[in-house]
C-alpha cells in the first residue's frame, strides 16, 4: 500500500482533506530519520488522526522491539566490579577489563590483603631502628606479584583454563596480560606502601627489580612446572637467598646493594626472553608440535 | 578422507606415563551427531581434548575443514569453528550466567559488546536459561551448570561441536530438550557427543564410534551396533546359567544376553545389546594383548 487510508469513518481526517501519509513516510518516520519537513506533517497529522497513529505504532513495532531488546540486553549485562571499573575508566576496553576481572589476584579483597601485609611488613621496618635496611620489606614486596602470578592462569588454578585453551584467544596473550596487570596493581600498593619508609629515601625501592626477577623466572619455569610449582620454588629460593645474604647486625644484604640490584635486572631480562621463546608451551596441555618429553614408554 | 567428512583424527596415540590412553585411533567425523560410548577410561576424554585441541597427541594428525591442527595457525583456525563443552567444566562461581557465557564469548574474540550480549543472549535461550540469566553460578544446580557450559559452547555458532558427556546431571525433561537442542544443531553441523547412556545414542546418533582401551571396537551406524547382538537376545521363563546378564522384565519372563541355547526364543536385540556383547567380546582380545 502507497497511498491514503480510506477516511470515511473519520471525521477529523475529512477535515484535513483526506490527506493522510504514505506508508513510506511513517516507516521512515518510524526509523527516526525523516526530513525535518516530512517530521512536522507526520506530526501535526497523527496528533489528530487516530488511524495513522495506530498505523504508525503497527510499522513502529519493529524498532520498538529492537530497542527492548537492546534495553534487556543492558538490563541483564553484567554489572562490572570494582577493578573492573577502575580499569575501564583507564581506558582499557571492556572486553579485556573482564578477562582481567576473573583473575583472583586482582579481586578488591586480594589486593586489600596485600595492601594490609605489605604495610604490616613496612611498618615492621620502620620501627625496627637498630636496621639499616628495612630488609622485611624489601624481602616481602617481591613476594606479592610472584603470588599473584602464581594464582592468575594456568592448569588447577583457571577454572576455565581447559575452556580458554581451546578457544582462538591467545593464551600467550592472556598470561601476559594477567600478569603485567598483577604486576602494575602490586607496584603500586608496594609502591604506596614505601611511603612508610620515608627517611629509606631511593633505597625503599630496592623490592622492585627483584619482584621483576622472582615474577619473570615464575613465569619461565611456569612453561615446564605449571604455575603454582614455580611459584613455591622461586619464591623459597629468594628466602633462602635473603636468610643467607642479610647482616643480622644492620639489615643489609648484597640483594639490595646495587651489585645484587644488576643480578635482578639481568634475570629479569633472561627470563622475559625465556619466556616469551617458550611462549608456544602456554598453549596446549603438551606441546602439540612434538612427541612430550616427560612421558615414558610403556613398558 | 571423504567429500562429507569435515574432521579426521589419523592414527591417533595418546601416552600418560606408562598407560596408554588412545592407540592408533582414527575417526572421521561429517555432519550430523557421532555418538561415542565406551565404559570409563577408554579414551573417550582423551579423544575429545586432542580433537578440541586441549591436548597434543604423542603421535598422530587432527585435520579439520581442510587444514591441519599440528601448527598454531592449523590450532587457530580449528578453534575458530569450535564449540567445546568438558567433561568438568570449570566456572567462575561468582560470575552469573549471563557473565560467565559472555566472558567465553570474549575468548572467542567477540569484541564488539552489543554484538556479544545479543549472542550471549540467544544461546542461554537455546539451552532454557533465559530467566537464569542473572543467577549466580554458584545457585545453579548441577544440571543448569551443564546447560550453561553448553551455551558457552554454542557461543559464536561453531560448525564442530565436541559435547563430553553433556548429559550427566540432567533430569528427564531437561534431557529430552538437551536432544532437541543437539538433533537441531546436527543438522548443518557436525557433533561429536561422549556419553554413557546409550538412549541418548539412539535417539540422536546417526553414526555411533565404540572405544575401549583406547582402540575403536566399532564404528558404525546405532542399528549396526545392536546388530552385534542379534541371534544373542533371548527370553525364557527362568534364570539360565549361560546369560551374561539376565533380569526379569515387568512381564515375568527374563530377558537374556550372551550365548543363546539352541531353541531359544530370540528377541530383537537393542543397542544396549550389542554394545555390551561388543566390550564383552573384545575383553579377551585383551587378555591375549
Amino acid at each position: 500500500m502507497t497511498g491514503s487510508h480510506d477516511t470515511g469513518e473519520d471525521a477529523v481526517n475529512d477535515t484535513q482533506g483526506g490527506w493522510h501519509p504514505p506508508d513510506e513516510l511513517l516507516t521512515v518516520y518510524a526509523r527516526g530519520a525523516p526530513p525535518a519537513s516530512a517530521r512536522w506533517s507526520v506530526e501535526a497529522h497523527t496528533a489528530t488522526c487516530a488511524r495513522c497513529r495506530t498505523r504508525l505504532g503497527e510499522l513502529a513495532a519493529d524498532a520498538v522491539a529492537r530497542v527492548w531488546e537492546r534495553v534487556d540486553a543492558e538490563v541483564d549485562a553484567p554489572l562490572p566490579g570494582p577493578v573492573e571499573r577502575l580499569l575501564m575508566r583507564c581506558g582499557v576496553p571492556d572486553h579485556t577489563a573482564r578477562l582481567l576481572a576473573a583473575t583472583p589476584s586482582l579481586r578488591a579483597s586480594w589486593l586489600l590483603a596485600v595492601l594490609f601485609t605489605l604495610v604490616c611488613a613496612a611498618l615492621v621496618s620502620s620501627f625496627a631502628f637498630t636496621l639499616e635496611a628495612p630488609w622485611p620489606y624489601l624481602a616481602l614486596a617481591p613476594l606479592v606479584p610472584l603470588a599473584g602470578v602464581a594464582v592468575a592462569f594456568g592448569p588447577g588454578v583457571d577454572p576455565t583454563h581447559e575452556t580458554g585453551l581451546t578457544a582462538p584467544f591467545d593464551s600467550f596473550r592472556l598470561v601476559v596480560l594477567r600478569t603485567l596487570s598483577v604486576l602494575v596493581a602490586t607496584t603500586v600498593l608496594s609502591g604506596a606502601a614505601s611511603l612508610l619508609l620515608p627517611r629509606e629515601g631511593l633505597a625503599a625501592l630496592a623490592w622492585l627489580l627483584p619482584a621483576l626477577a622472582l615474577t619473570g623466572t615464575t613465569l619461565a619455569l611456569a612453561t615446564r612446572i605449571g604455575p603454582l610449582s614455580a611459584a613455591v620454588a622461586t619464591g623459597l629460593v629468594w628466602a633462602l637467598a635473603v636468610a643467607s645474604t642479610v647482616d643480622p647486625a644492620d639489615g643489609t644484604s648484597v640483594l639490595f646493594a646495587p651489585a645484587g640490584q644488576a643480578a635482578a635486572a639481568a634475570l629479569a631480562s633472561a627470563a622475559a626472553l625465556a619466556v616469551f621463546r617458550a611462549r608456544a608451551r602456554f598453549d596446549t596441555a603438551r606441546r602439540f608440535d612434538h612427541p612430550v618429553r616427560f612421558s615414558r614408554r610403556p613398558a | 578422507m571423504t567429500a562429507t567428512q569435515t574432521v579426521t583424527l589419523s592414527d591417533m596415540t595418546v601416552r600418560f606415563g606408562r598407560t596408554t590412553a588412545l592407540d592408533g585411533v582414527s575417526v572421521g567425523l561429517e555432519q550430523g551427531v557421532t555418538g561415542l560410548l565406551g565404559p570409563n577410561g577408554a579414551g573417550k576424554t582423551t579423544l575429545l581434548r586432542v580433537l578440541a585441541t586441549a591436548l597434543a597427541p604423542d603421535s598422530g594428525t587432527v585435520r579439520a575443514f581442510g587444514v591441519a591442527a599440528g601448527d598454531a595457525a592449523g590450532r587457530l583456525a580449528l578453534r575458530r569453528r569450535l564449540g567445546y563443552a568438558p567433561q568438568e567444566p570449570g566456572f567462575h562461581l561468582r560470575f552469573t550466567a549471563f557473565e560467565f557465557v559472555d566472558y567465553v564469548a570474549i575468548l572467542k574474540e567477540m569484541t564488539d559488546r552489543r554484538a556479544r550480549h545479543a549472542e550471549v543472549r540467544r544461546v542461554l535461550h537455546e539451552v532454557g536459561l533465559d530467566d537464569r540469566r542473572g543467577s549466580r553460578i554458584r545457585a545453579l544446580s548441577g544440571g543448569m551448570r551443564r546447560r550453561v557450559a553448553l551455551a558457552a559452547a554454542l557461543v559464536g555458532d561453531p560448525d564442530l561441536l565436541v559435547l563430553d558427556e553433556p548429559t550427566v546431571g540432567l533430569d528427564p525433561e531437561q534431557r529430552l530438550r538437551f536432544r532437541e537442542t543437539i538433533a537441531l544443531l546436527g543438522e548443518r553441523r557436525s557433533v561429536l557427543l561422549s556419553t554413557h547412556q546409550t538412549e541418548d545414542v539412539t535417539a540422536l546418533c546417526a553414526r555411533v564410534v565404540v572405544l575401549h582401551g583406547g582402540r575403536v571396537r566399532f564404528d558404525g551406524d546405532p542399528a549396526g551396533l545392536a546388530a552385534v547382538a542379534r541371534g544373542r537376545v533371548w527370553t525364557s521363563p527362568d534364570r539360565p546359567a549361560t546369560a551374561l546378564a539376565s533380569w526379569r522384565t515387568g512381564a515375568g519372563v527374563h530377558r537374556n544376553v550372551g550365548t543363546a541355547p539352541a531353541g531359544a526364543e530370540l528377541v530383537e536385540p537393542t543397542l544396549e545389546d550389542g554394545y555390551l556383547l561388543l566390550l564383552e567380546d573384545a575383553a579377551p582380545a585383551e587378555v591375549a594383548a
